[in-house]
Order: structure tokens, then sequence, then C-alpha cells
């Protein structure tokens, strides 16, 4: 579904990533891991468009996305619920996902999604007319994923989910996700918390300093030592 | 009592000039973080533009109005296209110094298409008549000031509640890099910004016109200025802010202008910005301003 080739990214004169290449498949889950800075994000942010790439290509169900701006490449069917939440503080939740599905146009099928998602988040119902900088660091989670899932993607990234949560909420988070994939949606997703995700992912990439230093199967990085030495290279084995 | 009562109207009414010129510069900076100083340069279209059908034969009040507002809001769209799309991704100096220039421009064009010299628009004069209520002498412009004010606010206000681009809109002013991820279309909000700052404009200036009755190729200055004032007033950025600066800065304009004795009557702008200098110094922030949203500002 998605294919990344070789793909370099840079800020200026420094590098992020380095000739990557990413595949994510239908009905996958794909976990993109590694150290603070390893480049996950500029990976993302580079699939939605919102980063050139210097080199390599990015393609998504077949077609090549390097001319499409990002507004485009939603409306192909790609989403992203970024780093930090980012939900509309200023609006309420109803008006969150109102805006989460800017690029549909039939009222009755946004409606039916709404309640849907209330439905997955039965929180977020309950606050539907509060905005969202009340909500707590969980509900806005929620609330971006809600809002992610509005425009029907095919693709959903998911940009460290459960960054800053209590334990009990990232597990509801990554239970939400597998039932996501179950709801026939693919998951690329982007997250520090390795042990967890290895669990419920198909396969995992390992970025570090901006270069792939594993790609595979998840079940074999759930060795603790396999997992440290995809993390940080071959001297520690 | 009477002058008070008349002079209340009066601040009101000068106030919700500059609230709609402060509406319109406050949405486009809060869109995209522009300070539009071409802003006051609408005012200049408008009358030129009703200049110009006036010249051509067209008497009817009310088609030089409308021509004249469409006239600036399409103005205003090109504006963005041509010069402002470009410069989007650049610091903020570089659309500063742009909006100056598609200012000078614009004058220019005033300039040498017209002439340097104050022209005549007398079409919407008559609205100048003073109508006795209560005992009260106020003018039908005044009334329409105040009453057109309220009306393109409220529907400013539902646009913004209740419109998918309105929604947009604030939103983008917290993080317009997420607004594009939602896959709502860059262009069209900031598109729609410009229209919105114009049309707002254009009612203004067709007030300022009515009351000179004269147009001249600088008469954007000023106005532009005290719209700026406004918004810093009630806190940049903020919309309820800009309306509430405005009204404020209409009400101490005509406060002195009641309280200045004759002889110090070339003093009033001096003095306008002395008080606004002062309020300033006690919440630099502005009225409505929180500082803390400067650092939420993501986009």
């Amino acid at each position: 579904m998605l294919e990344i080739e070789g793909a370099s990214i840079n800020y200026g004169p420094v590098s992020a990533v380095r000739d990557v290449s990413l595949r994510v498949e239908k009905g996958e889950i794909v976990a993109l891991l590694g150290p603070n800075g390893a480049g996950k994000t500029s990976l993302l942010s580079a699939a939605m468009g919102l980063r050139p790439l210097a080199t390599g290509s990015i393609r998504f169900k077949g077609e090549d996305l390097r001319k499409l701006d990002t507004e485009t490449r939603v409306r192909r069917g790609l989403t992203l619920t970024p780093e930090g939440r980012k939900v509309f503080a200023n609006l309420t939740v109803l008006e969150n996902l109102e805006l989460g599905a800017a690029t549909r146009k039939k009222g009755a099928e946004i409606h039916h999604d709404m309640e849907m998602c209330f439905e997955l988040f039965p929180i977020l119902a309950e606050r539907r007319h509060q905005t969202g900088g009340s909500l707590s660091g969980g509900e806005q989670q929620m609330l971006a994923i809600a809002r992610s899932l509005m425009s029907r993607p095919s693709l959903l990234m998911l940009d460290e989910p459960s960054l800053g949560l209590a334990p009990r909420i990232v597990r509801q988070i990554f239970r939400l996700i597998r039932d996501l994939r179950d709801r026939d949606l693919t998951i690329l997703l982007v997250e520090q918390n390795a042990h967890e995700v290895l669990r419920f992912a198909d396969r995992a990439y390992v970025l570090s300093t901006g270069e792939c230093r594993y790609a595979g199967p998840a079940s074999r990085l759930h060795d603790k030592d396999a997992l440290m030495q995809a993390y940080i290279g071959e001297l520690v084995a | 009592m009477d002058y008070l009562i008349e002079q209340a109207l009066n601040g009101f009414s000068i106030g919700a000039q500059y609230s709609l010129l402060a509406l319109g510069l406050a949405i486009v900076f809060s869109v995209m973080g522009l300070v539009n100083f071409a802003h006051g340069e609408f005012i200049g279209v408008a009358g030129y533009a009703m200049f110009a059908m006036a010249a051509m034969g067209m008497t009817n009040p009310w088609l030089l109005v409308l021509f004249a507002a469409v006239t600036v809001v399409i103005v205003a769209l090109v504006i963005e296209r041509i010069a402002f799309r470009s410069v989007r991704d650049a610091p903020p100096t570089t659309g500063l110094l742009t909006a100056f220039g598609v200012g000078i421009v614009l004058q220019n064009l005033f300039l040498l298409l017209v002439s340097p010299r104050p022209k005549a628009v007398p079409s919407l004069s008559a609205l100048n008549q003073t109508v006795d209520v209560w005992g009260h002498n106020f003018t039908i412009l005044q009334f329409l000031e105040v009453g057109v004010t309220a009306v393109a606010i409220g529907a400013l206000v539902w646009f913004l509640k209740a419109t998918r681009i309105g929604l947009a809109m604030r939103a983008a002013a917290l993080d317009f890099t997420t607004v594009r991820l939602m896959g709502m279309r860059a262009n069209r909000v900031i598109a729609f910004a410009f229209a919105i700052s114009g049309l707002l404009a254009s009612i203004a200036a067709i007030f300022f016109i009515a009351r000179r009755g004269a147009i001249d190729p600088f008469m954007g200055l000023l106005p532009v200025l005290k719209a700026f004032v406004a918004c810093v007033l009630g806190g940049f950025g903020s919309l309820p802010g800009a309306v509430i600066g405005g009204l404020l800065l209409g009400f101490v304009e005509v406060m002195l202008i009641v309280l200045l004795p004759d002889k110090l009557a070339g003093l009033r702008d001096a003095s306008v910005f002395l008080i606004v200098g002062a309020i300033l110094v006690f919440r630099p922030q502005g009225i409505l301003g929180k500082r803390v949203e400067l650092g939420d500002k993501t986009a």
C-alpha cells in the first residue's frame, strides 16, 4: 500500500534520514521504532508531503506521491495523527471532528462516522461541546485519532500516540489500534514504547540516527538482546 | 447632555469603522501571521472604484456601493494570489515589506491613473442629513455605521462557527500545519481570509467616503494605522479584541474632540496615541490578548 524507496531527508545541511526504504501492506500494523531523533517523524512528514524528499520515492496504492501536495494525499486515503496530538485547543470536540472530515461532502455520512467515533470513544461523546484544550492528555489523543478517522483513511499513520500518557491509557490506545486493524484499516505506528508495540505489530522497522537498522517481522525483536542490537548496532551482541 | 448623547453615538459609529478595519487585519494575521499594511489601500480601491463608476454616469448609490465592495474583494484576492502567496513561507518581515510594497504600488496607481489631488465623490453625501430623534440631532450615516457593523460582525461570527472554512480559519490561527493535515486546502482558507478582510474593509471604506465626500491616493494611511492600533489595543490576532479595540479607539478620539479646547485640537491624534500607550503600559498584551497564545502558535 505504501512504498518508500531509498528516502533521504535533509534539514538544511543536516541529514535527518539516509536511504531508508519502508513498505506497508494492506491490513498490516507496521511499527517504526527507534530512539529520539532517529528520523521517524521526518519520515512520516515526508510521507504526508510536509517535508520534501532529497532523494528516493514514495508511492501510495501504486501512485507516485511526490507531485501531490499534503491536502491531496489526504484525499487519496493517507492520514497522519501528528506527534503531540495537535488537537485544535480552541475548537470543541465536535468542531475538531468536523474539520477531520474536511475532505468529505456528504453530511449524513459524516454524522454517521461521528457517531462511530463516539462509540469507539464514549468519553468524547460526553465531552463533545468542550474545547479540545480542556481535555486530558489521554482524551486529546483519542480525539486526535478520532479526528484522523473522520477522513475515512485507508492508511493511518500514528506518531507516538502513547507519548506522555499513563500506562492504563496507553494500553487502552494500543487495544484500540488493534481494533482498528480488525476494521480493515492499515496502520503505520511510530513508537518509542517498543516492547508493548512489538507484541501486536506484524512487522517492524528500527531507525537509528537516520538509518534503517532492522527491517523484518516484529516477532524476531521479541527477544530483548535482538531489540537492543537493532537499536544500537552490532557492538552489543 | 444632548451634546454628550450625540457624541456617544458618534464615538460608536467612528469606533465601528475602526473595528471593521481592525477585524480585517486581525483575520489575515491570525490565519497567516501577516500584518497586511496594504489593508488601508482597500479604502482607496473602494473610493476610486466608486469614483470611476460615477464618472461613467452611474448614479444609483446602491449599485455604486455594491460595485465598490465587489471590486475590493476581487483586488484583495488578486493581491493575495500574486503578492502574498509567493512569500507565504518566508520570514514575517518579508511579508511585512511585501505589504508595504503592495500599498505603495496601489497608491501610485491611483496617483498616475487618476490624479494626485483629491476628487469629490458626492454620491453618498445624502447620508449626512441630520434626523431628529427625541430632540437629538443624528445623521442617518451614524445609525447605518453602527447597524451595518453589528450585522457584519454577527455574520462573521456565524461564518466562523457554522461553516467548515470558518472552523478551519479558527483552527489555523493556532496551527496551520495540522489544518492542512486534515486535507483542508491552505490556499482556500487564506483566500477566504483575504476576501473577508476585503469585504469588511469595503464596508468601512464606504462609510469613510460618505463622511468625507472626497477621495485621495493616500486616504488609507491613517485608517490602517488606527486599525493597527485598535488590534494592538485589543490584543493582536484576537478577533473580539479587534472589535473592542476599534470601539475603544473611536470613543477615545471622540472624547478628545469633546474635551480638548479648540486651541489644542491639533494634538488630537497625538493624545490618542498617548492614551493608547498608557493602556499598553499596564496591559502590554492588549485587552483580550493572552501571552500564552503566542507561545502556542506552532504553525
